[in-house]
């Protein structure tokens, strides 16, 4: 009898455990979800505000040049290519912001503190979502995250590798 | 700033009425929050309730336990559970602030109870401590609950990547800048004189260190007054110190915010002999804002808030003879106590709270992006979801 006790317990236990460890999993993914649309906005953003930089004055013609290749291929890359391609603007931005700053007009200057607040936000959302992703695949190596697929059919998620000191 | 006026809940781990750094930086963050439009309330253990500001919700009375070398005025238990329960349900929060998630408090409690965009601030710095291992593994899902982490210094940050294994954006602790900058210097506190405020009983303060110093010092500038100033009793340090050199100490017992920025406008150095156990340095920051010139022990956040000696002087810490030197050629090098003391007051408004609220919203707008409110984890879990809708 009290074996039958002991067992349902430890049964009751390890399916508490289950659903405890699903739920984690889940929020995790989500997550991972949110962080990234939210990083994607902010990445768009930037390279619309670096295109009206590239047009404004601030920009001679040849780095108005290369800002404007890069931003647009920071819009336009697939997922494979895009955190190389955002480097790739970030570093086209610092090349330019580094001796701009002290020649910017008024008018210039209301882009450049949007880019510098835009880049602060950046800086947090991919801390928050490469903190998502690198829990959630820690999370799913976890054997008994395996053995019951507790991560269902969703896709492990891949790091986004950012070159956060060019920012 | 601000785009939108959000509804958010802070839980403060630690008594609300007895003093602390911590406390003081959460009762500044949410009048700064309150006063740019938002909706706040602090959730805190409180000892007395009749004088309690109206932003504030007590959580039930505190109760002392050893941590950290230190005593903590912390509260956990069941019946706290119920009222962070309570507090979150009936808070209809956009985003909860927990400061100190990883340490037996309310904060734990509320990570554990709630669902939704979180963001923890750790405050912290302590070696790290094998028990660790053993209660890491509890902490962890609670911990990751958290949206977004901010740790206040590079030394709270590596504690937390030691300890818990997860990283974090540093944002500094925030002072208003502005009281401390137009101190007008008092002539009573000028002259060859040391500046030190703090709860001077304390060891970990390091008066003892500067005690130690006073003899090579006065042999130098036999001129060199101290005045120690901050809550406490004098009697015992006071004997302590050499009889022929006791004259030389002023003890002018806790003084007023006012008093502070003509102190640190007045004296010739400001030196924070400190041997540990400080994660930040907020009274440093308030030096430098105050355009003193400082001196400070090599401890990791004091060498960090001083940008390796840039800001301000380091000498080794705990060390009495390392600390007269560095005084005494400063007392005697003016142009130098200048540049630092200008190079400090630039680098203390880098601490004002409009800038640092400014980044903790950032990161409030990154974790809320996306989330639904905060609610109770209970409702949100699967077999309780799979009950209720039985029910109906």
């Amino acid at each position: 009898m009290v074996n039958w006790i002991v067992a349902a317990f430890i049964l009751l236990i390890s399916l508490w455990y289950l659903s405890f460890t699903a739920t984690r999993l889940d929020r995790l993914h989500h997550r991972v979800e949110t962080s990234w649309a939210n990083l994607d906005v902010l990445l768009q953003k930037r390279a619309a505000v670096a295109l009206e930089i590239a047009h404004s004055d601030i920009a001679d013609p040849a780095s108005s040049m290369l800002l404007t290749g890069a931003a647009y291929q920071a819009r336009d890359a697939d997922i494979q290519n895009r955190s190389q391609a955002e480097s790739g603007l970030s570093g086209a931005l610092g090349l330019l912001l580094e001796d701009s700053q002290h020649l910017a007009t008024a008018a210039d200057n209301v882009l450049l503190t949007e880019l510098s607040a835009l880049t602060d936000k950046i800086r947090v959302a991919i801390a928050i979502h490469t903190d998502a992703v690198g829990r959630t695949q820690l999370v799913r190596t976890k054997v008994i995250v395996r053995i019951f697929r507790l991560a269902g059919t969703a896709p492990l998620p891949v790091t986004y590798e950012f070159e956060s000191d060019v920012l | 700033m601000l785009t939108r006026s959000l509804k958010i809940g802070i839980v403060c781990p630690y008594s609300w009425d007895t003093p602390g750094g911590v406390q003081n930086h959460i009762r500044d963050l949410a009048e700064f929050l309150i006063a740019a439009g938002h909706d706040v309330s602090v959730l805190a253990p409180v000892m007395d309730e009749t004088s309690l500001p109206s932003y504030v919700v007590s959580a039930g009375k505190p109760i002392s336990i050893p941590y950290n070398g230190a005593v903590a005025r912390v509260l956990f238990g069941p019946v706290a559970f119920s009222r962070v329960r309570h507090w979150i349900s009936q808070g209809d929060f956009d985003l909860l602030h927990l400061h100190e998630p990883a340490i037996p408090s309310i904060s734990l409690l509320a990570c554990w109870a709630a669902d939704g965009p979180m963001v923890g601030t750790f405050h912290a710095a302590a070696k790290r401590q094998k028990i660790i291992f053993a209660i890491g593994p509890i902490l962890e899902p609670a911990i990751e609950k958290l949206s977004a982490r901010i740790a206040v210094s590079e030394a709270a940050r590596l504690t937390l990547t030691d300890h818990l294994d997860t990283d974090a954006v540093i944002i500094p602790n925030g002072i208003y800048a502005s009281r401390y900058a137009h101190g007008k210097p008092q002539e009573k506190w000028q002259g060859n004189s040391i500046g030190f405020i703090g709860r001077f009983e304390e060891p970990r303060k390091g008066l003892s260190v500067l005690v130690d110093a006073l003899p090579i010092i006065a042999r130098f500038a036999p001129d060199i007054k101290v005045f120690v100033a901050g809550p406490g009793d004098s009697t015992d340090v006071e004997k302590s110190i050499d009889p022929q050199l006791r004259h030389r100490f002023e003890f002018l017992g806790k003084i007023s915010e006012e008093d502070k920025a003509d102190f640190m406008a007045s004296v010739s150095l400001y030196v924070a002999p400190n041997t540990g156990g400080e994660s930040f340095g907020i009274i440093l920051a308030e030096a430098l804002a105050g355009g003193a010139c400082v001196v400070a022990s090599d401890i990791p956040a004091f060498d960090d808030l001083l940008g390796k000696g840039q800001f301000g002087a380091l000498f080794a810490s705990e060390d009495s003879t390392d600390l007269a030197k560095v005084i005494i050629e400063l007392l005697r090098d003016e142009p130098k106590r200048k540049q630092l003391a200008e190079a400090g007051k630039a680098r203390g408004q880098s601490f004002d709270w409009k800038v640092v609220a400014e980044q903790i919203y950032s990161v409030y707008e990154m974790s809320i992006v996306g989330s639904e409110k905060v609610k109770l984890a209970s409702d949100t879990r699967s077999w309780n979801r799979f009950l209720s809708k039985d029910e109906k």
